[in-house]
């Protein structure tokens, strides 16, 4: 258990680094801070797969149960989706800055969460439990790398030719961030969309029904719908710029709201998962 | 005169369904919708929980009273604008589709594209250097949009980079998969039935309305076409497997309706039985206990199974589901009573309060309410009634509350939720873009003929390709008049 906690307290150390190496590479302007910031934040998943790891090898099971473990793989999965992007593509460095913190949040959280071991009961012994998380880990992951790149673009947009547009000015033109803050809420809307299906599927296989109007169930179809307006607006009505940006921007933290918050603040079929009465 | 008003109405409606402001309207309204009624209590007005409410927010609750939000899911409101949206959502599809044939013809045909219809139809020609050949020209062309992402392949006269015809279908599939998946989920509540169905073990009960306690059937259920019966063979109070405790667990039968078993299996959490379209899942259990009345003269005239509920609140720790009563020959009521099985609460935890040899603790009241009997008795004891009656405890067992659904729409359901998705895959990972280039000779020298369609995810845009081949030629771009 120290093992892991120290390990942990190592990776969080490392993404606390890469994010201020990130507003200082993006403040002063310096590529290779920026660059170097990306390799801390590729290090610190090392530590934090260890981590997890462990704790599998222990418990018998994976990241699924209690705010510790769902907040420790949500934090996995958005680090190395933004990691296999800037890697993929260096001009998405800057991105970090909008999407690291994101990271350093939500383990930061995590650690200082109650990190009790939950058996897995029989209510989520199958693999579908499995699939469903994992959906729901990289459709959050996607919509961060969202989160970040529309954060980017409004930092440039109101700087408008100014101190903010130049430090950022390695980044891809503007119309491209746009596009690609759209491409990465796609991928998010259909990763989600996987979640919703498996869930339904499961929760029919689990409890008879496939859909209840819990207040998790109610709150994932919210995010997937405005997500989905989103899209309309990117590609129906052909919003661009600060204002889809700002929708982003916005849309995400309903999103974890979705994911972390809603068993703390409803009463949900749910509650188990994070650590409330058992499912 | 009519019928154009009528079709310029219907034109009027289908434009104001299919726009795009009505359908991000709808979506925005049923998002905000959904996300209030997780703060208010769902329920009847009568329920605890929405008086509760309701006393402690008088000023909104009249509003959200009248706006339906404590039935937020079944309101006319909600209901409607799903309607609207599944329209727009139809309407949507439809328009997708034409598109997508359009884009599909353009790209089967651009597949067999030679250099004869490049020149004849292309959106720009490039000037090259005159120093470049032809087939160098289209080399570098090809490696310039490689350079872009854009992978082209050569073909004699002709680079190409062009889509499957089959990609432009994830959009069209998706929309109309949304709109199967509307249609399902109505079938589905139309015709489906959905209850509680208490059973002892050994017990064995027709699938009929008249079986479950709680019973929800769609309008569409045909209970005549019905013919099979649900038994429960066994009943293990805490079952392991794989290191795993799967708690109560029975094992339940389906019998068709000359009484062969369809199929038996033991039913716990996240393994349901499944027989054709129905689904067997078992929520709750509880105690059975079996009981005979016998006469003055010793001999059993009727037997009865009560069933008993766990009860956090209860002082035994049980509950009877309903109380008994015991008639003459008349119909006129004797005596009622009731009986619950006291749990031993010595034990750790609630699953311990379990007593090894269950008893029963049985009350019998007259009809004017005069307590006659308050006796805790073991199986095979007896508590004597007035007149040289005796109840007689037979038996202390269980009995599981099996939640069944009888819905044949479930795997259709999963079909069409599988196909949306994968419609939106294709949307999401496929390319739908069509290039073509070729040599053309001129009077101003040769030139390079393009044709270009860049529809979705293409990893740049027209401006970039023109530019970039205009560099990598060295010649000047004109826009064709073609």
């Amino acid at each position: 258990m120290t093992f892991e906690i120290v390990f942990m307290w190592v990776a969080l150390t490392f993404y606390v680094a890469a994010t201020v190496m990130f507003v200082f590479g993006v403040i002063f302007s310096r590529e290779t801070l920026t660059r170097r910031a990306v390799y801390v934040s590729a290090a610190g998943l090392a530590p934090q797969l260890v981590a997890l790891g462990v704790r599998w090898a222990r418990l018998g099971h994976g990241p699924y149960v209690g705010y510790y473990e769902v907040a420790n793989a949500l934090t996995l999965c958005v680090v190395a989706f933004f990691v296999v992007a800037a890697w993929r593509n260096p001009r998405l460095d800057a991105t970090g800055m909008g999407i690291m913190p994101v990271a350093v949040l939500l383990l930061g959280a995590a650690m200082f969460a109650s990190k009790a071991d939950f058996p897995i009961t029989a209510a989520l012994a199958s693999y579908w439990l499995f699939i469903h998380v994992a959906f729901a880990n990289l459709a959050f992951a996607a919509f961060a790398a969202s989160f970040g790149f529309a954060i980017v673009y409004v930092v440039r947009q109101r700087s408008a030719g100014g101190k903010w547009a130049k430090r950022l000015e390695k980044m891809p033109p503007q119309d491209v961030v746009d596009d690609l803050t759209a491409r990465f809420v796609l991928a998010g809307f259909l990763l989600w969309g996987i979640m919703i299906v498996t869930g339904a599927i499961w929760a029919n296989e689990s409890w008879g029904r496939y859909w209840s109007w819990d207040p998790i169930e109610t709150w994932s179809l919210v995010v997937w719908l405005i997500y989905a307006i989103y899209l309309h607006l990117k590609y129906m009505r052909k919003w661009r710029g600060k204002r889809l940006a700002w929708f982003a921007i916005i849309a995400m933290p309903i999103a974890l709201f979705c994911l972390v918050g809603i068993p703390t603040v409803f009463n949900t079929i749910h509650a188990g998962y994070i650590g409330g009465s058992e499912l | 005169m009519a019928q154009a008003v009528i079709r310029r109405l219907w034109r009027g409606a289908v434009r104001f369904l299919a726009s795009t402001a009505l359908v991000t309207g709808l979506l925005a309204f049923v998002s905000l919708w959904s996300a209030v009624a997780t703060f208010v209590p769902q329920g009847e007005a009568s329920s605890p929980d929405v008086s509760a409410w309701a006393a402690s927010n008088p000023t909104i609750e009249p509003f959200v009273r009248a706006v339906g939000l404590h039935q937020a899911f079944t309101s006319y409101l909600f209901l409607a604008s799903v309607l609207v949206l599944g329209f727009s959502t139809a309407l949507c599809a439809w328009r997708r589709t034409k598109v997508a044939l359009n884009r599909a013809r353009t790209l089967r045909t651009a597949a067999t594209a030679d250099r004869r219809t490049v020149c004849g139809t292309h959106d720009l020609e490039i000037a090259f250097d005159p120093a470049l050949g032809g087939p160098q020209a289209l080399t570098i062309a090809a490696e310039t949009l490689g350079h872009l992402g854009i992978r082209a392949k050569r073909k004699d006269d002709v680079v190409a980079a062009v889509s499957s015809s089959l990609s432009v279908w994830g959009s069209p599939v998706f929309h109309w998969a949304l709109v199967a998946l509307m249609v399902v989920v109505l079938v589905g509540v139309l015709q489906r039935s959905d209850g509680l169905m208490a059973l002892a073990v050994g017990q064995t009960r027709p699938d009929a309305a008249a079986s479950y306690g709680v019973i929800n059937t769609g309008i569409w259920h045909d209970w005549s076409g019905v013919h099979r019966s649900i038994r429960l063979d066994a009943f293990e109070p805490d079952f392991r497997l794989g290191g795993l405790d799967r708690g109560p667990t029975p094992t339940v039968s389906v019998l068709d309706g000359s009484g062969a078993v369809i199929k038996t299996q033991r039913v716990y959490p996240n393994m349901m039985l499944h027989a054709g379209s129905v689904s067997i899942s078992s929520p709750a259990c509880g105690f059975a206990v079996t009981i005979a009345l016998v006469n003055a003269k010793g001999v059993e005239v009727g037997r009865l199974v009560q069933f008993v509920d766990f009860s956090q609140t209860a002082t035994g720790g049980t509950v009877p589901v309903e109380p008994f009563t015991v008639s003459d020959s008349t119909g006129q009521v004797l005596l009622s009573g009731s009986v619950t099985v006291p749990l031993d609460r010595s034990g750790a935890g609630y699953g311990e309060w379990i007593p090894k040899v269950p008893t029963a603790h049985v009350v019998v009241t007259s009809p004017d309410g005069g307590q006659l009997v308050d006796s805790v008795v073991k199986p095979g004891e007896s508590v004597m009634l007035p007149g040289g009656r005796q109840l007689r405890i037979i038996d202390v067992g269980w009995y599981a509350r099996l939640a069944i659904v009888d819905d044949w729409t479930t795997p259709l359901l999963y079909a069409v939720m599988t196909i949306a998705m994968l419609g939106l895959a294709v949307t999401l990972l496929t390319r739908q873009q069509l290039l073509l280039a070729t040599v053309i000779e001129g009077p101003d020298g040769s030139r390079l003929a393009v044709r270009m369609r860049l529809w979705r995810n293409t990893p740049t845009n027209r401006a970039e390709i023109a530019s970039e081949l205009a560099r990598a030629l060295s010649g000047d771009e004109k826009r064709s008049v073609s």
